[in-house]
C-alpha cells in the first residue's frame, strides 16, 4: 500500500514538476528562440496593453512565416503583464533575463515601468525596444541596451504647448497630472514650455491612479476659469475627469497626451462629453500611411478596431527579429549589436534609425481633436 | 461676485462633494460596523461585496435594455436596485455560510484572515466574469444640474442624498422596531444572554450579513451611476475608506458608521481641494492612524479593549 502510495506521489510530483518547468527541447529541430512582451495586460489599462500584445504577436507571426530566424529555430513570443506597475515590471524583467532563450523584449509600454525594467535587462545585456514610453529620461540613463520606436516628451508636450497658446489662444492654464513618471514629465515639458511662450500656469496638481472622485480638486480649478487644462496622464482616469468637470459646470478646453489617444477613452467618458477634446499623438494616424494599409487591414480583420500603439509594438519586434536574423545566432550581444546597428529599417510607421541613446530619429507629433466620436487628425506638429 | 462670496460658494461646493462621496462611505461602513458589532470581525471582504453591487447594478441595465429596448429611467432604477440588493446579499449570505461559519469559535485572526481571502476571490472571480476591462455604465438618468450662486448640485448628488437617507432611517427603523433588529441587538450586546432568551445566533448572524452586503450593494449602484464605470478593483480603496468611516465613528456603532461615514467624505474633500488633491488618500489614512492612537473607540464608539 505505501510502496502504491509512493509510486502514484512520485508520478503526480513529476506531472506538476514537468508542467511548471521549461519546456526542454527534444531535438535540434524543435528550438524555440523568445521574444519577450510586456505591457499591462489586466487592470484598467489592459485595452491598450492588449493592443500592443497584439501587435506584437502579429510580428512574430509574420516572421515564423517568412522562415526560420537561426537555423530550424522557431520564434515565439512570451507575453507579461505588469499591470502598470514598476513592481511588477521589475518581475516580468526578471524572469525574461532568466530564461536563456529569450533574445530581446518588446516593452513596457508606461513609462515608468519601462525605466524600472531597463536596469536589469541592461545588467543581462538583453535589447530592450518599447513600443510608447515617451519619457525622455528613459534613454539618458546610459543603458546601451535601450531603444524605441516612438518620439519623447521633449518633441510632443511643447508641440502640445505650442498649439495651445498659437492656435487655440489659450493664455491661462490648469495642469493636472497623475503623478506617474509618464505623466508627471509630460505636465513638466508642457508647462515649460507654455510658460516660456507668454501662458500663465494658474495650478499644477497631480492625482492618483485608480482614484474616482475628482470633485475636489476641479471645484478649485473651476473657480480660476482656466482657457485650458493640460492633462498628463492616461485615459481611464480623463474619463472621469471630463465627466465630473461637466457635472460641476467647468466649462473649458482639455488637452492630453498619447496616453489618453485610445477609442476606449471616448466610450468611458461618452461620445458627448469627450467631443472637443484635444490630443497629441506620436505621428500620423496609421490608417493614413500606405506602408501600414496591409498591416492594419490584417489586424482589423482578425481583432477589430486597432489599439493606438499596435502599429508601434508591431514596429518595435520587428526591429528585433531583423536584427536577430542578421546575428545568425541567439545570441544577446550579437542581437543588441545588430538592433544598434540598424540602418533604414522599413518600419510600417516609417525608416527607423536610432541615435546614440537608442530613440529613434526623425519623428514628428500629429494633433488630435475628438469629434463626432471619434480622434480626428488635425495637423503634424514638427519636432 | 465679492471674492468672499466666491469664497463661500466655493467651500459650499465643496462641502457638498464631501457629502456626496461620504454618504456612499456611510452606506459601505454601516455593513463593517454590524458585522463588528454581532461576531467582533473585520470583514474585508465588504468591500468587494460592494463591488459586486456595482457591476450587478449594470447588469440590470444591460438586461433590462437588451430585454426592452429603452426602458423609463424608473425602471431600470428599480431593476438595478432590486438585482444588485438581492444578488449581494445572497452573496454575503454564502459567504458567511461557506467562509466564516465553519470558523465560529476559533481564534478571531483566522477568520480575519479568511476575510482578506475572501475577498481576493470575489475580486478575480468578477475580474473572470466580466473581464479586466474598466466597464462604462451608461447614464439612467439624464445628466442634470443646477447652479445656485455659483454652487452646482447635479440630479445624481440629489439621488444619493435620498436614496441613502432613506436606507438610514430605514435601517434605524428596523434595528429599533422588528423582532429580527431586536435581537441584532441584543446578539451585538452580549451573544451568550441573547441564546439563553431564546435568540438563535446563527440566525442573526445570517440576517446581518444580508442586510449589510445589501447596503453596501446600494452603495455600489450609486457609485457606479455617479462615477459611470466600474472595475474590478474599486473595492479595494472604497472599502478601506469605508473601514476607516467605520472605525472613526466607532466601529460596532451603527450611528457612528453613518455619521464617520460623512465626516470622512467631507474631510478628505476639503483637504484634497484646500491643501493637495495628491494627498487625499494620506489624509484620510492619517486620520485613521490618529484615530486609533487617539480615540481607539471612534466619536460614539463604547472604550472596547478589543484587538483587531
Amino acid at each position: 500500500m505505501t510502496l502504491f502510495r509512493r509510486a502514484v506521489l512520485t508520478a503526480a510530483a513529476a506531472v506538476v514538476l514537468g508542467s511548471a518547468a521549461q519546456p526542454v527541447p527534444a531535438a535540434a529541430e524543435e528550438r524555440v528562440v523568445r521574444i519577450g512582451l510586456v505591457a499591462p495586460l489586466t487592470g484598467d489599462q489592459a485595452y491598450i496593453g492588449q493592443g500592443c500584445l497584439n501587435g506584437a504577436r502579429m510580428a512574430v507571426e509574420d516572421a515564423n512565416v517568412r522562415g526560420p530566424v537561426f537555423g530550424q529555430a522557431r520564434l515565439e513570443l512570451v507575453p507579461l503583464d505588469d499591470q502598470h506597475n514598476p513592481t511588477q515590471a521589475v518581475l516580468a524583467a526578471n524572469k525574461l533575463v532568466a530564461d536563456p532563450t529569450v533574445i530581446g523584449v518588446v516593452g513596457h509600454f508606461n513609462s515608468s515601468c519601462t525605466k524600472a525594467a531597463s536596469a536589469i535587462y541592461h545588467e543581462g545585456r538583453m535589447v530592450q525596444v518599447t513600443p510608447a514610453s515617451t519619457n525622455p529620461e528613459i534613454s539618458r540613463q546610459g543603458f546601451d541596451t535601450f531603444f524605441r520606436v516612438c518620439a519623447t516628451d521633449d518633441v510632443q508636450a511643447p508641440a502640445a504647448a505650442r498649439y495651445a497658446y498659437g492656435r487655440l489662444g489659450a493664455r491661462r492654464a490648469a495642469i493636472i497630472d497623475d503623478q506617474t513618471t509618464y505623466g508627471k514629465g509630460l505636465a513638466d515639458q508642457f508647462e515649460k514650455t507654455f510658460k516660456d511662450l507668454g501662458g500663465e500656469v494658474l495650478r499644477r496638481d497631480g492625482i492618483t491612479q485608480g482614484e474616482k472622485d475628482f470633485a475636489p480638486l476641479l471645484t478649485r480649478i473651476k473657480v480660476l476659469k482656466p482657457e485650458l487644462v493640460f492633462y498628463g496622464g492616461v485615459y481611464p482616469e480623463l474619463a472621469l475627469l471630463l465627466k465630473q468637470s461637466r457635472k460641476l459646470g467647468l466649462k473649458t478646453q482639455w488637452m492630453g497626451g498619447d496616453g489618453i489617444y485610445e477609442a476606449s477613452l471616448i466610450q468611458l467618458a461618452g461620445p458627448d462629453v469627450a467631443e472637443g477634446l484635444y490630443a497629441t499623438m506620436l505621428g500620423v494616424d496609421p490608417k493614413t500611411l500606405p506602408s501600414a494599409a496591409d498591416f492594419v487591414k490584417r489586424y482589423e480583420a482578425r481583432h477589430g478596431e486597432i489599439g493606438s500603439f499596435s502599429t508601434y509594438a508591431y514596429d518595435a519586434a520587428n526591429v528585433i527579429i531583423e536584427a536577430a536574423r542578421r546575428a545568425g545566432a541567439p545570441d544577446r550581444q550579437a542581437v543588441l549589436s545588430e538592433v544598434r546597428a540598424t540602418k533604414d529599417h522599413s518600419g510600417i510607421l516609417g525608416p527607423v534609425n536610432f541615435d546614440e541613446n537608442g530613440d529613434v530619429v526623425g519623428r514628428s507629433v500629429g494633433i488630435y481633436r475628438v469629434a463626432d466620436g471619434k480622434f480626428r487628425f488635425l495637423e503634424e506638429a514638427g519636432s | 461676485m465679492s471674492d468672499a462670496q466666491v469664497a463661500a460658494a466655493l467651500l459650499a461646493q465643496q462641502l457638498i462633494n464631501g457629502l456626496t462621496i461620504g454618504l456612499v462611505y456611510a452606506l459601505i461602513a454601516l455593513g463593517y460596523t454590524m458585522v463588528y458589532g454581532v461576531i467582533q470581525l473585520i470583514n474585508f471582504a465588504h468591500g468587494e461585496v460592494f463591488m459586486l453591487g456595482a457591476y450587478l447594478a449594470l447588469t440590470a441595465v444591460w438586461l433590462l435594455t437588451a430585454w426592452l429596448g429603452a426602458p423609463p429611467a424608473i425602471l431600470l432604477l428599480c431593476g438595478m436596485f432590486a438585482l444588485s440588493v438581492v444578488g449581494c446579499a445572497l452573496t454575503g449570505r454564502l459567504i458567511e455560510r461557506v467562509a466564516y461559519r465553519p470558523l465560529r469559535g476559533s481564534p478571531k485572526l483566522t477568520a480575519l484572515i479568511t476575510s482578506i481571502g475572501v475577498s481576493f476571490f470575489l475580486q478575480n472571480a468578477v475580474m473572470l466574469l466580466y473581464g479586466s476591462r474598466e466597464q462604462s455604465v451608461p447614464e439612467v438618468l439624464p445628466m442634470v444640474s443646477w447652479e445656485v450662486g455659483g454652487v452646482s448640485v447635479s440630479g445624481m448628488q440629489l439621488l444619493i442624498l435620498a436614496v441613502s437617507a432613506a436606507m438610514m432611517v430605514g435601517l434605524d427603523r428596523f434595528v429599533r422596531r422588528t423582532r429580527t433588529g431586536k435581537a441584532m441587538r441584543a446578539c451585538a450586546e452580549n451573544t451568550e444572554a441573547a441564546s439563553l432568551m431564546g435568540i438563535s445566533p446563527d440566525a442573526v448572524i445570517r440576517n446581518t450579513f444580508m442586510l449589510g452586503s445589501g447596503l453596501a450593494a446600494v452603495g455600489g449602484m450609486l457609485f457606479a451611476m455617479n462615477y459611470g464605470s466600474v472595475s474590478f478593483h474599486d473595492g479595494y480603496l472604497a472599502g478601506l475608506k469605508a473601514f476607516t468611516a467605520a472605525v472613526f465613528g466607532g466601529i460596532g456603532s451603527i450611528p457612528g458608521a453613518m455619521i464617520g461615514g460623512i465626516l470622512l467624505g467631507v474631510f478628505e474633500g476639503l483637504a484634497a481641494g484646500y491643501l493637495s488633491s495628491e494627498w487625499k488618500d494620506v489624509f484620510a489614512f492619517g486620520l485613521l492612524v490618529c484615530v486609533l492612537i487617539f480615540r481607539p473607540s471612534g466619536i460614539l464608539g463604547e472604550n472596547l479593549p478589543e484587538k483587531v
